[in-house]
């Protein structure tokens, strides 16, 4: 009678995990093909920054590209989440008056190339091959990661242009173009291959927003710092180091985050309605069509920055649910040492840890399902009975004590048949 | 009747191959044996286990991270001993001695067993007749051949100084063996669940276990007693009928009859040492997945077999070359090789289950998933409880140099292709293969001896019923 009842039990146990499984996977499934990214959830930021040009007389661009990084590096972005793509070497170039150095304003009281700048792809590597291939993910097996773009479907990316640009391309080491349309083919690539949740790009070239005109990938937007016909000015010239040090677009989206910290919630909107086209002496266009949300709700740092909502917990990890993580828990263990009681607290809570993780919206992650379910087979509720019984260090003497108990039961059970 | 002889100082062999191992053990420049690939398999490799050890300490599940693939049980008793350190002794000293003491045991029943065997064989041979033959077969203590071979056989000592925990399963094989000889159905249930256990392959062994608790140890045809019972029911309702009955009582006791009641017994223990085992392990891994984990990672690895590091096996090469969308199909192809060939052995010598299960372990190790030296230690010992059958086997010479070639030449080619990186996996995989061909060769040559000592022996009784008929 028992056992039926046990066998009855486990049956609706298991339908019912089967059902919450597939209302799951259904639930996010759907929000995958209805291609909208709210069901993801934005997890990490990378940043894309490209610098185009080469030769000493493009120094502007450089230290565009520089002092964007250091801004991205300021409010939070990881080296290992820039992808820095620098065409020409300024700070060690033999015209640079300060070597080692690089300047974005004559007062030169910012040294771009600090201690710690990582460049990524530099002096030829820089090819519109290179680029697109780093958006879409698409390199030779023997590319380092510390070269590839490792996004996922639920990074925002910052994707920073500058150089020497016209009507839909983008001039790339004065010897080949990136076209409007192979952006545009690109980010449709990222888009269905999952590689962003949103994607900002930024354009400082002149007719700058000519570049974007041909992108159709939702979750995309885009501005440019001069529109078609226009061109865009470097800001000053500093005859100390003797070329123009910055353009103006780049000199004025400085200027707006050299005001703000990690902690400011300033909003997309507020960026771009900081430029003004007098001093820009070019029209700043950006293209918010293929954008869902209202840029006064976005803060800037979901592109410049990395502030990423933490969630903390009381308890220790358990390691019962290692069966897909395995290789991964295990990195998280080795500094740990943890007490028994941890591990007799958090047992019991498991079951119910799991049950509320599936549930939960954010987490699509199957391996906590896989979990799940292999927790509710047959084995569960044994395991349950025996860990309620017996604690965890004395799990080892018992199979000992049994393991020796063999040895006279065998001489027994022999003296018996003979 | 001539006396059964001894081999003299049987013991004294049996200590002086354990001195050998001391020595090989206390050797004052590190051996380094068990980090050969011939001797340590991902099964059997003592490192291994204190890795598993370590990872169950650090409450992780001692199969994380692909490094252990045994068993539970043997976590629970070699892992304390690979953490136990005695000053100024070398490393790993009481596993050592723990497998010394395992080929100990392993040899002591094997001479046992070989003892019960020779003592039946001759019984049966004196009951159809060939009393001559008989004594002539008790000449060779084969038992004690067999036991000395087992001990001192290179492969033995190299997988026992080599950490291999292949010493203890050869020991549940032999127990297992030992006990179907003698008809203790408890100890050769034990034997065969924890064999199984600990790796899959000698589960083949139920066969061999069962005919031998069904109808006892080697021996002729069973046919050529019928013949001898009926001449003899011929020959007594001549001499008259009250002997007759006591006759055929007698002829009737050493007629083959299977003993079901025993083989039933055999199936009950079995259960409960597999329910004992099982539980045990259940309880050691329930926070790490259970029994489930237990066999995906223990039979699953060994079935699957993920990993393709070189052995002395012939399936690492293959599997490396194979096609993704063939590995399924290949898998079937080699495990059912195996499968395949146990039906019609077991048809062919059911009279001989001894012999039987000596095939099977040959077979076993030569197409298993990653075979070392340990395995083949097992049956060059066990061909020894059968130096009276095989007496003729062809080309021993060849076989025998063979091996020596093998074993000589197999460290050499590893070292060209890893070491020194002037050979490449040909080599290696090319001395594979030459093993494996010697042990194919070997088995063949030995079960076509063992045939054609039947037929001797069909033919001697034939013509003696003849003889006697006429």
């Amino acid at each position: 009678m028992e056992f039926c009842f046990l066998r009855i039990l486990k049956l609706t146990m298991k339908v019912l995990v089967m059902l919450l499984l597939f209302l799951g996977n259904i639930r996010n499934s759907a929000a995958y093909f209805s291609s909208s990214s709210e069901a993801t959830m934005h997890t990490n930021n990378w940043a894309v920054l490209v610098c185009t040009s080469r030769f000493w007389f493009n120094y502007r661009h450089m230290a565009n590209t520089l002092s964007l990084y250091r801004t991205v590096k300021r409010l939070g972005i990881s080296d290992e989440r820039i992808i820095l793509m620098l065409a020409d070497d300024m700070a060690c170039n033999a015209r640079n008056k300060y070597p080692a150095q690089v300047f974005n304003n004559e007062n030169h009281r910012l040294n771009l190339y600090g201690d710690n700048v990582e460049v990524d792809y530099r002096g030829y590597e820089v090819t519109v091959e290179n680029f697109l291939r780093v958006l879409t993910g698409r390199h030779e097996t023997a590319v380092p990661r510390s070269k590839r773009l490792l996004s996922d479907e639920g990074s925002h990316i910052l994707l920073y242009m500058t150089g020497h640009g016209g009507d839909e391309f983008l001039k790339f080491q004065d010897s080949e173009e990136l076209q409007s349309h192979d952006l545009a083919d690109a980010v449709k690539q990222m888009k269905e291959k999952g590689r962003f949740k949103e994607l900002l790009i930024m354009v400082d070239t002149c007719q700058a927003s000519t570049l974007f005109s041909q992108l159709q990938s939702p979750g995309v937007l885009a501005i440019g710092s001069s529109m078609k016909g226009e061109n865009s000015y470097s800001h000053h010239l500093d005859s100390d180091v003797g070329v123009s040090v910055v353009d103006r677009f780049t000199f004025y989206t400085l200027a707006f985050f050299e005001r703000l910290n990690m902690y400011d919630n300033a909003s997309l909107s507020s960026l771009f309605n900081s430029y003004n086209p007098n001093l820009l002496m070019s029209t700043a266009y950006y293209r918010r069509d293929l954008y869902q949300r209202h840029l006064e709700e976005v803060p800037v740092t979901n592109f410049f920055g990395s502030v990423m909502e933490t969630i903390h917990t009381d308890s220790a990890y358990t390691s019962f649910t290692n069966k897909n993580f395995g290789g991964a828990k295990t990195k998280i263990f080795l500094g740990q040492s943890f007490s028994s009681s941890d591990i007799n607290s958090v047992r019991n809570s498991d079951d119910e840890d799991q049950f509320n993780n599936l549930t939960a919206e954010e987490d699509q992650h199957n391996e906590v399902g896989q979990c799940i379910f292999c927790a509710m087979d047959s084995g569960h509720l044994w395991s349950v009975i025996i860990g309620n019984v017996i604690t965890h260090e004395s799990v080892d003497f018992f199979v000992c004590y049994g393991l020796v108990l063999m040895l006279p039961l065998l001489v027994f059970s022999t003296w018996l048949s003979l | 009747m001539t006396k059964k002889k001894k081999v003299q100082w049987f013991w004294m062999w049996v200590i002086g191959s354990v001195t050998l191992r001391l020595i090989l053990v206390y050797f004052p420049r590190n051996l380094n044996l068990s980090s050969r690939p011939e001797v340590s398999t991902p099964l059997t490799s003592l490192r291994r286990l204190a890795e598993g050890y370590w990872l169950k300490r650090s409450s992780m599940s001692p199969y994380a991270g692909s490094m252990y693939h045994g068993s539970p049980l043997l976590l629970t008793f070699l892992g304390p001993l690979t953490v136990t350190r005695i000053e100024g002794q070398p490393d790993q000293l009481l596993c050592s001695l723990v497998f010394v003491i395992a080929d100990v045991i392993s040899a002591t029943l094997i001479r046992a067993a070989g003892r019960s065997l020779q003592a039946a064989y001759s019984s049966s041979l004196k009951v159809i007749g060939l009393h001559q033959l008989s004594e002539t077969s008790e000449v060779l203590p084969s038992g004690d051949f067999a036991a000395l071979v087992y001990l001192w056989n290179p492969f033995t000592i190299i997988a026992c100084v080599g950490l291999s925990t292949s010493a203890i399963e050869n020991l549940v094989v032999v127990l297992s063996l030992y006990g179907a000889c003698k008809r203790l159905a408890s100890l050769a249930a034990f034997g065969w669940v924890l064999a199984t256990h600990l790796s899959l392959y000698p589960s083949i062994l139920i066969i061999p276990v069962i005919l031998l608790l069904g109808y006892g140890p080697d021996a002729p045809p069973r046919k050529l007693f019928q013949q001898r019972i009926k001449l003899e029911v011929g020959n007594s309702s001549s001499i008259g009928s009250n002997n007759l009955k006591e006759e055929l009582k007698d002829q009737s006791s050493v007629l083959k009859v299977f003993a079901w009641r025993l083989v039933v017994h055999f199936f009950i223990w079995i259960l409960l040492w597999s329910s004992y085992v099982l539980v045990l392990c259940g309880i050691y891994l329930q926070k790490h997945g259970g029994l489930q984990e237990l066999y995906r990672r223990t039979y699953g690895f060994i079935l699957t077999i993920p990993d393709l590091s070189p052995n002395i096996g012939v399936l690492w090469y293959f599997f490396a070359e194979v096609f993704d969308f063939f590995r399924s199909f290949f898998l079937m192809v080699f495990h059912g090789n195996i499968l395949l060939m146990i039906m019609p052995l077991a048809l062919r010598l059911n009279h001989r289950p001894c012999f039987l299960a000596f095939v099977y372990i040959v077979i076993s190790s030569l197409l298993k998933s990653y075979p070392s030296v340990g395995d083949s230690a097992l049956y060059l010992g066990l061909l020894g409880l059968f130096s009276y059958e095989l007496k003729d086997i062809r080309f021993s010479f060849l076989l025998f140099a063979g091996y020596v070639g093998v074993s000589l030449l197999s460290p050499v080619m590893h070292n060209l292709w890893i070491w020194r990186g002037t050979g490449n996996a040909n080599f290696y995989y090319a001395t594979a293969i030459a093993y494996a061909l010697f042990q194919v060769a070997l088995v063949i040559e030995c079960v076509n001896c063992m045939l054609n000592h039947d037929r001797m022996v069909t033919k001697l009784t034939t013509t003696k019923l003849k003889d006697a008929k006429s």
